[in-house]
């Protein structure tokens, strides 16, 4: 067992982990947070479905990829802690309204890629969009709604659009 | 104030349970957690086909935390159909939980239910197999064999299925021209995000409570009663969300399994598949072979097809038969060829399990069907857009099996607008300019057909029930499960254009055999033209009970009451109303009534939808790698409903039909290892891969005759053009025909001559 601290949605948590749980791990089992999805458990270690992408110190990373034993002081948002209390952040309105959200499963990492994305560049062109969705599936709705929405919130983060 | 226009039909209405997806707070069963719950790990066969010498769990039951192994020693040997529908439904039964033969790699050899996860995965490597190995057939061609080993007994072949219309071999004589080709379609992954889970709970008082993400709740009650004896009050199935489905999930997988666990512990087990699980251990779409003969004149009508097919179905018959008759009767949809010849026979294989899939046999069919189409266009030096508009049925066509009208087709609706978004006339012009360079751009257009249900096959009824609330809100039961279509949605809807109550007064208990009335299943498509109507019938008969209840407030008579505007007004009297909850209130204070209506809605035709695709395409003849540049898509629907859910519907179909063109594939080594088993290996198109798209639905006129406002499906349709259409652009551009699947790179290369190094 190893003792971390590290920062989860704002609030600096002290855990007993061991050395073989990932983020995600520590994420839906240890810390209860489910909204972080998985769609391939051990056995995709090199692809991925992005359905557990979490923002880890600014970046969008895969949380089963990342050991738990490697998160000492990181500052960890998952999607949980995207909207502000009752307030939906932009880019989850967007994805509301655009008609983005289909089954869902894949919804809250291609949020929180969106965010990573939007955080640093709130003009991005559709294909850059495209390309920070390559490591994700969304098997009902192939993309379209889900690019569709992120440039809505963008231009709606950049104020050019109304925001609901 | 009132008139005729719709009210919420045809509006833009985003998932009904969006806000908590995109907060992550939407809960599915791979999140529950029950008290005492254990956590279970299969044990898959490593052998193609094999008896089991002997079978040793001692060392795993030893292990402190390990509470049950199941094997198939104290497990019940009754013989099941995964794919089972209803209570007097009959197909082979082959499957059992555990079988002392296993019959491909992946198979289910044993489980484990243990404290944690780490233990139950520990213990299944503790289970000592021997195995006796048994020849194993990994193709269709090798099973059919005369002399092959019968993977069940009976022999290799499940049956057969046969449809005929006219005269197929005078008419082939008749011809100007015959060609006959022989096509191949590969088997490929649902890839639905969700990987496979269940969570059974057997409680001492023998109550059976399944949490999964089915497709089809009552179905799997009816085989569950069959395997472990319990009548249906003792077992209660329950959808709580799924997170993709495709067809991947109406066959019973993790679930007798999870059950068979819980009953030995009387502890809540879960069962989740990794996605490597997922990919061996659940279904995949059929793949097939097939001959087909069609014989033309020179001026391009089609006079006669002769279809031969066989199914590869994998190691156990689930869908076989059900596949199999309806892609006999699919094919039939499309073009007014009067002589027509379908035959398919399934057939067993040592290979992963297929079932049901998006299109359910119509990917298969039209694929062959559509590239030969493209061929007779470039052989009689005609544009194929316009060989396929003088072949394809009109909205008075008869069905040449039954001569009776097919409902209102609009595939030439569909075609015209396909053309017109894409600029067809243009594109055309560029894979002329463009035919002699490196690379080249190619223009394919395919024609896909679907059903609306399972009419003719076998009885296809949804019963929903309306509860009012004495504040006038309303809690619908319906048995749909929601993949994420918002089918669900689309009922509200209905209710809400019917009594005028508006959608976030309406409420939903859903996909749960204790709670909501019996339902078939959402499959073939059924859900708008079955489903959505219904919920009008079932609010037709709540908006009845309302008026007499408004009636008595109003002082007129009950037909004089008019519901919009989650009003109830006096159509006599201009402005005059009360709300709803006034009513409901009169309803349980004075008439001392609750209100709750069901209505049972037996599907009464079976219409088929419609869908144009064309593609522009451009492939490097160097590498053979091919990019989609443009893609049209227009589908026959009859009536939008939800124009927004049908968007995102038909961009995933497009993505998944893409794929299944270009490059998905399930592939085997000589030991009859699956190779592509986690999405490193099996790729699925990207979001930079997929192209500009052009999107719209064809709804004309009164739509389709039976259904709820005309409304039909989109469902499955539309996965159907994909692949003949990118297929037959990528053979438009380089001059020579592929015809199995997937058009990858290397089979570009092939067809253009080159080997690949």
């Amino acid at each position: 067992m190893k003792n971390i601290k590290f920062e989860i949605n704002g609030e600096w948590k002290q855990l007993e982990i061991q050395e073989s749980w990932s983020l995600l791990y520590i994420i839906r089992e240890v810390l209860g947070l489910t909204g972080t999805k998985c769609g391939c458990q051990d056995s995709c270690l090199d692809g991925g479905c992005g359905a557990c992408v979490v923002i880890v110190d600014g970046e969008a990373k895969r949380s089963c990829r990342i050991k738990g034993c490697t998160l000492e002081g990181a500052r960890v948002l998952t999607i949980e802690g995207v909207a502000d209390g009752e307030r939906l952040h932009p880019i989850q309105q967007a994805f509301i309204d655009a008609g983005a959200v289909q089954c869902g499963f894949c919804t809250p990492g291609m949020v929180m890629r969106a965010k990573a994305l939007l955080d640093k560049n709130l003009s991005p062109t559709e294909e850059e969009v495209r390309q920070a969705l390559s490591g994700h599936i969304c098997r009902c709705g192939g993309f379209q709604k889900i690019v569709e929405a992120i440039i809505l919130a963008a231009e709606r983060m950049r104020g050019e659009s109304d925001e609901r | 104030m009132k008139g005729n226009e719709f009210r919420e039909i045809g509006k833009r209405v985003p998932i009904r349970d969006a806000a908590s997806k995109v907060t992550g707070r939407k809960i599915y069963v791979g999140d529950m957690k029950l008290p005492g719950m254990l956590y279970a790990k299969v044990l898959f066969s490593p052998k193609a086909h094999a008896r089991i010498k002997s079978i040793d769990t001692s060392r795993a039951e030893s292990l402190p935390g390990v509470r049950a192994v199941a094997t198939y020693k104290n497990t019940p040997q009754t013989r099941f159909n995964s794919a089972l529908r209803f209570i007097e439904h009959k197909i082979p039964n082959t499957e059992r939980i555990f079988d002392d033969t296993v019959r491909f790699v992946g198979d289910r050899v044993a489980a484990v239910a243990a404290d944690t996860m780490e233990i139950a995965k520990e213990a299944v490597k503790l289970i000592q197999v021997e195995y006796e190995d048994l020849p194993a057939m990994m193709t269709v061609e090798e099973a059919i064999k005369e002399d092959a080993y019968p993977i069940h007994e009976g022999g290799n072949i499940v049956g057969q299925a046969h449809v005929e219309a006219g005269d197929v071999d005078k008419a082939l004589a008749e011809c100007d021209y015959v060609f006959e080709d022989r096509f191949t379609t590969q088997p490929i992954h649902h890839a639905a995000v969700e990987p496979h889970v269940a969570i059974a709970d057997w409680s001492y008082d023998d109550k059976l409570t399944i949490y999964s993400p089915s497709q089809n709740t009552f179905g799997f009650r009816v085989i569950l009663s069959q395997i472990f004896g319990l009548p249906y009050n003792r077992i209660r199935l329950s959808a709580p969300a799924v997170g993709g489905a495709f067809g991947g999930k109406l066959e019973m997988t993790v679930e007798p399994v999870a059950a068979v666990l819980s009953k030995m512990t009387r502890r809540p087990v879960k069962l989740e598949y990794t996605r490597r699980e997922c990919i061996f251990g659940t279904r995949v779409r059929h793949g097939s072979i097939a001959f087909i003969k069609t014989g033309f004149m020179k001026d391009g009508r089609i006079h006669a097809v002769d279809m031969k097919f066989y199914n590869d179905t994998g190691a156990y018959a689930t869908s076989a038969l059900n596949v199999s008759g309806a892609m006999s009767h699919k094919v039939f949809k499309a073009y007014k060829i009067e002589n027509m010849r379908f035959h398919v026979n399934p057939v067993y294989t040592n290979t992963i399990i297929a079932g049901a899939m998006r299109g359910y046999g119509s990917p298969q069919a039209y694929f062959g069907l559509e590239r030969q189409i493209n061929k007779i266009a470039n052989f009689l030096h005609m544009d194929p857009a316009w060989l396929q508009e003088i072949n394809m049925v009109d909205p008075d066509s008869l069905d040449p099996c039954f001569h009776k009208p097919h409902g209102n087709p609009r595939p030439k609706d569909c075609l015209r607008r396909a053309k017109d978004l894409i600029h067809y006339e243009d594109i055309c012009k560029e894979q002329e300019e463009s035919k002699d360079g490196r690379y080249r751009i190619g223009v394919g257009v395919a024609l896909g057909v679907h059903g609306n249900n399972c009419f003719g096959a076998h009885r296809d009824v949804t019963t929903l029930m309306l509860k009012m609330n004495e504040d006038g809100t309303c809690i619908l039961y319906s048995g749909s499960h929601d993949m994420g279509n918002d089918n669900v949605g689309m009922q509200k809807q209905v209710v809400s254009e019917v009594l005028g109550i508006p959608l976030d007064k309406i409420d939903t208990v859903e996909a749960d055999t204790d709670a909501c009335l019996w339902h078939l299943g959402d499959y073939a498509s059924r859900g708008t033209y079955v489903v959505g109507m219904a919920a009008k019938k079932a609010a037709e008969s709540m908006k009845k009970e309302l008026q007499k209840e408004a009636s008595d407030l109003l002082e007129i008579d009950p037909e004089q009451v008019e519901l919009y505007d989650d009003r109830a007004w006096d159509s006599t009297q201009e402005g005059r109303s009360v709300s709803i909850a006034e009513v409901m209130l009169h309803c349980q204070r004075d008439s001392m009534r609750e209100l709750c209506c069901s209505e049972t809605h037996p599907a009464p035709r079976g219409p088929s939808s419609y869908g144009v695709h064309i593609a522009k395409v451009r492939v490097d003849t160097e590498t053979g790698k091919t990019k989609v540049l443009e893609y049209s898509a227009v589908q026959d629907v009859g009536r939008v409903i939800n124009p927004l859910a049908l968007e995102g519907q038909l961009a995933g179909a497009i993505h998944m039909g893409l794929g299944y063109g270009l490059l998905e594939n399930i592939t085997y080594d000589a030991e009859g290892n699956p190779q592509e088993t986690c999405f490193k290996q099996y790729q699925l198109l990207s979001a930079s891969d997929m192209p500009k798209l052009y999107m719209d639905f064809v709804a004309e006129g009164e739509g389709e005759p039976g259904g709820p406002y005309g409304a039909k499906s989109l469902g499955e349709c539309p996965v159907v053009p994909c692949a003949p259409a990118v297929v037959n652009a990528i053979c438009n551009a380089i001059g020579a025909e592929i015809d199995s699947l997937p058009a990858n790179p290397e089979a570009v290369l092939h067809a253009l001559g080159r080997t690949t190094d």
